[in-house]
């Protein structure tokens, strides 16, 4: 198991290295002068050249991956060039915010998605499984902006029934101020029982995760699906029923287990998907997560920033796909040996 | 499950436990003190502040910045001259090179510090100093005395029109600079704390929050307060305009800064809203090549230009931009109506013709830039395009980044250099010269002269005009009308194409709302009043 666990890791650090070395490269390939974004279009020669060198950009490209390097060995991801903070400080303020959205996305998905595949794979090639596949299908291929922007007019604008856009009624600032321990309001507002903005974020937060699980509420019913009726055709389903189990039994009790193996890897990486599908979906509801910070960061060419996301996404890929590693290989030794 | 249970019921008795300790405050509550709770709120697209030092900014903060702050001089757009704002009136002496200003008295800033002659000079010394933004506005300054508390005089190396340069939208801010005490101003600042005169100060600013910036009204401000003005003032981060049109329907927020034209025709017809078509300060420019190139060649350049259809390009645009007569937008000194591109394609085949280009002739292609994602600009190049490959000619187009697009524009090797260089252009203050003294001024090597214009006699009367500005009007008119006849007619050095216009919605119950084209997307809060 040891050997097992020190060879993900050693494996999850190179790929991490890989990213680090792709993101900087990245970095210097991008056509034109990143100080331009930090100093603004009408910059004088004399700005250009303080930017350049206050950013490092003067300096030899192997200094330049070698210093880029040694500083996130120190949590250093470098100075955003367009918010003129540190990188880590404007992940650290956004990316909570986006875990929260994708968190509560994920788990509306698994309790949608789970019961949906057992539903369909329990009455197969019947009314309700055909119901089922032909809604899974359709909440992975709709494409998200529209979804969020068809949501947002139907159920904000033309019925009223929950807020346009945002986290939070912002005059509660004023009279319900939120303290911050995790900078993820839900669960801030919860642990200090702040319940006007806790309520007030809930409302908020139906329309945007409702967009967020549609997609993987999709694949893990139709992987729920798959796995179930795989399991079911095993040898050890035709026993279970010759000694008199319901099906009920028989697919709860002795099939899903096995059968939720594959979703659960799946699921480990729809999250990290989703983090990255989420920016569209944030930008419509005015959620203020990465997705906003990624936009901001792109449409002003700030690439320590464009860098910064795409390590935190990538390093987060492979956290998971680490995670799930381990856990597999606890509940299937089998894992471990392949 | 019973390991489950445990470890879970650590995890909320550790953030329960967390929860008993401090924590910050994501908001501090600040009321104004002022009376009422009328808040505007402000919905922009992008994230509001970079900068919160009025010397350096140089970017979106200037929609909060222009209410906590104020400069010398304001830009009126209706009288088109400068009016008091800090400085009650002002005259220049020694043919432009000494400007007096007369100080208002009774304003304090916001750290209830006396603002005088002194804390005016520190705070300008201070932007001269740092050199950030658009520190440069101030370079004929030669020195500032303050021989009364509300007397300021500059002293100048050149004469310039101070009175203008005053009222700039960014670096002419007065602030206390001694507003942190001990600690480094531009840190103190940093953190989101301001150092104005400006009817709001800053009560909480959250950055990566959707409501950023919250600004509360000041109750010593100079101009007073009446109970139907807004106490606060909030900007929404929206990043979507058709999410921040539903939060206007909704009344969720005041105003709205940019609607698309099919939005905007929408809030025409909605009676709850009020609706502004103003035109800017900023125009879309194409620069043309007269050093290098196929368009070296004036006939190739004077074809192209024929083959503009400006026209077309303003009926595309649906409302968002007015067709430019010459290089200056309506407002400033130097416009002149009657200098917009005609398009005339017989013309042009003949120039090409002259020049051997076109059907029996050599092939011609020319390269062009512009900026990635900006869809006016993507409209006038399929125009472009379009009609030059009716001449014969094939137009290699390429959308970058504006840092990618300037470095090949600014490249020390000719040979990299576009035929065709498209960008906007907006002043500092209100005044052309910015346009003239970057634009077509020689530049060895080039930094924004895309045309990269070498002529020694343009160059002499760009260098005479701010003298001209400062001194003679009617004089200074007249010369930038010569300017443009010479750039755009005579050298053909550029197509100037549309100017920019703001189409914005807000809520009827609003009222005194004026579009300032000196001060871009700034809603001057202070002198709105509200029914409800």
């Amino acid at each position: 198991m040891l050997r097992f666990l020190l060879r993900r890791i050693g494996q999850a650090v190179a790929v991490v290295a890989g990213v680090i070395l792709l993101t900087f490269v990245i970095q210097r390939v991008i056509p034109g002068d990143p100080a331009v974004a930090a100093v603004g279009p009408k910059a004088s020669l004399e700005q250009l050249a303080q930017a350049r060198h206050d950013f490092g950009l003067d300096q030899s490209l192997p200094i330049q991956l070698w210093n880029y390097a040694v500083g996130l060995l120190h949590g250093d991801l470098g100075t955003s060039l367009h918010t003129h903070q540190a990188v880590r400080h404007d992940l650290g303020a956004a990316f909570p915010a986006s875990l929260e959205l994708v968190g509560a996305g994920i788990v509306l998905a698994a309790l949608i998605g789970v019961p949906a595949g057992v539903l369909a794979a329990r009455y197969r090639r019947r009314s309700a499984d055909a119901a089922i596949r032909v809604n899974s299908m359709l909440a992975v291929s709709v494409p998200t902006f529209w979804f969020a922007l068809v949501l947002q007019e139907l159920f904000a604008t033309k019925l009223g029934w929950f807020p346009v856009a945002g986290e939070y009624t912002s005059s509660l600032d004023q009279t319900s101020p939120l303290h911050i321990y995790t900078n993820m309001t839900l669960l801030d507002s919860l642990i200090t029982g702040n319940w006007p903005i806790f309520t007030s974020l809930i409302d908020h937060l139906v329309l945007p995760v409702i967009v967020v699980a549609a997609y993987p509420a999709g694949v893990i019913a139709q992987l729920t699906r798959a796995a179930l009726i795989e399991e079911i055709t095993q040898d050890h389903t035709r026993m279970e029923r010759s000694l008199g189990f319901s099906e009920r039994s028989v697919l709860l009790r002795f099939s899903m287990r096995p059968a939720l193996n594959p979703v659960l890897s799946v699921a480990a990486l729809v999250f990290a998907y989703s983090i990255v599908n989420t920016f569209l979906v944030e930008s419509v509801f005015n959620w203020p997560g990465l997705g906003s910070y990624a936009v901001d960061a792109i449409r002003s060419s700030d690439t320590p920033a464009i860098a910064g996301v795409t390590l935190l996404v990538a390093s987060t890929y492979v956290v998971l796909n680490l995670l799930v590693d381990l856990v597999q290989s606890m509940v299937d030794p089998r894992v471990r040996l392949s | 499950m019973r390991r489950i249970i445990a470890i879970s019921s650590a995890v909320i008795m550790a953030v329960a436990v967390a929860g008993c300790g401090g924590g910050k405050l994501r908001s501090q509550p600040k009321t104004s003190g002022t009376g009422n709770n009328k808040t505007f709120v402000y919905s922009y697209s992008l994230d509001v502040v970079t900068d919160w030092d009025p010397a350096t900014s140089y970017s979106n903060e200037i929609i909060a910045m222009e209410n906590i702050y104020e400069s010398l001089t304001k830009y009126d757009p209706q009288t088109k001259k400068v009016s008091p704002r800090l400085a009650t009136s002002w005259h220049a002496a020694d043919a432009g090179k000494t400007w007096t200003f007369t100080l208002r008295t009774g304003v304090k800033f916001h750290s209830g510090r006396t603002l005088d002659a002194a804390a005016a000079k520190d705070a300008i010394d201070r932007t001269i100093k740092l050199k950030g933004g658009p520190a440069y506005i101030w370079d004929s300054v030669s020195s500032i005395q303050a021989p009364a508390a509300d007397t300021l005089v500059f002293h100048l190396k050149y004469a310039a029109p101070l009175d203008l340069i005053a009222s700039s939208d960014y670096a002419a801010y007065i602030y206390d600079t001694k507003a942190a005490g001990t600690t480094d101003l531009k840190t103190w600042l940093s953190k989101g704390h301001d150092a104005g005169s400006g009817p709001y100060t800053v009560g909480s600013w959250n950055k990566g929050q959707e409501t950023e910036v919250r600004l509360t009204a000041f109750k010593d401000y100079w101009g007073g307060w009446k109970s139907n003005q807004f106490q606060a003032v909030e900007f929404r981060v929206t990043p979507q305009v058709t999410t921040a049109w539903q939060l206007l329907q909704r009344q969720q927020v005041s105003f709205v800064f940019r609607l698309t034209p099919q939005l905007f025709a929408q809030a025409q017809q909605n009676k709850s809203l009020h609706t502004s078509y103003a035109s800017s300060f900023e125009n879309l420019l194409a620069f043309f090549n007269t050093a290098s190139g196929p368009m070296a060649d004036l006939r190739v350049r004077k074809a192209v230009q024929s083959a503009i259809d400006v026209k077309g390009l303003i009926a595309a645009l649906k409302g968002s931009g007015v067709a430019a007569s010459g290089v200056i937008p309506e407002g400033l000194i130097g416009y002149h109506d009657g200098l917009t591109l005609q398009q005339n394609l017989p013309t042009a085949r003949s120039l090409l013709a002259a020049a051997g280009y076109g059907p029996g002739h050599k092939p011609l292609t020319l390269s062009l830039t512009y900026a990635q994602g900006d869809t006016d600009q993507q409209l006038f190049v399929t125009l472009l395009t379009s009609a030059l490959s009716q001449l014969g000619v094939k137009l290699n187009a390429k959308p970058e980044q504006w840092n990618a697009q300037w470095d090949q524009g600014k490249s020390t090797d000719p040979s990299k250099h576009q035929d065709i260089f498209v960008m906007y252009w907006y002043p500092d203050y209100a005044d052309p010269y910015s346009w003239f003294a970057n634009l077509f001024h020689s530049a060895n090597p080039p930094y924004f002269n895309m045309s990269y214009l070498a002529d020694k006699s343009v160059d002499n009367s760009i260098d005479a005009m701010p003298a001209l500005t400062a001194t003679d009007h009617a004089q200074a008119e007249a010369a930038y009308g010569g300017l443009q006849t010479e750039i755009i007619q005579n050298q053909a050095a550029v197509a100037p194409l549309f100017v920019q216009n703001y189409q914005r919605a807000y809520l009827a119950s609003i009222n005194g709302y004026v579009a300032n084209p000196a001060y871009p997307d700034v809603v001057f809060v202070h002198d709105l009043t509200t029914g409800s």
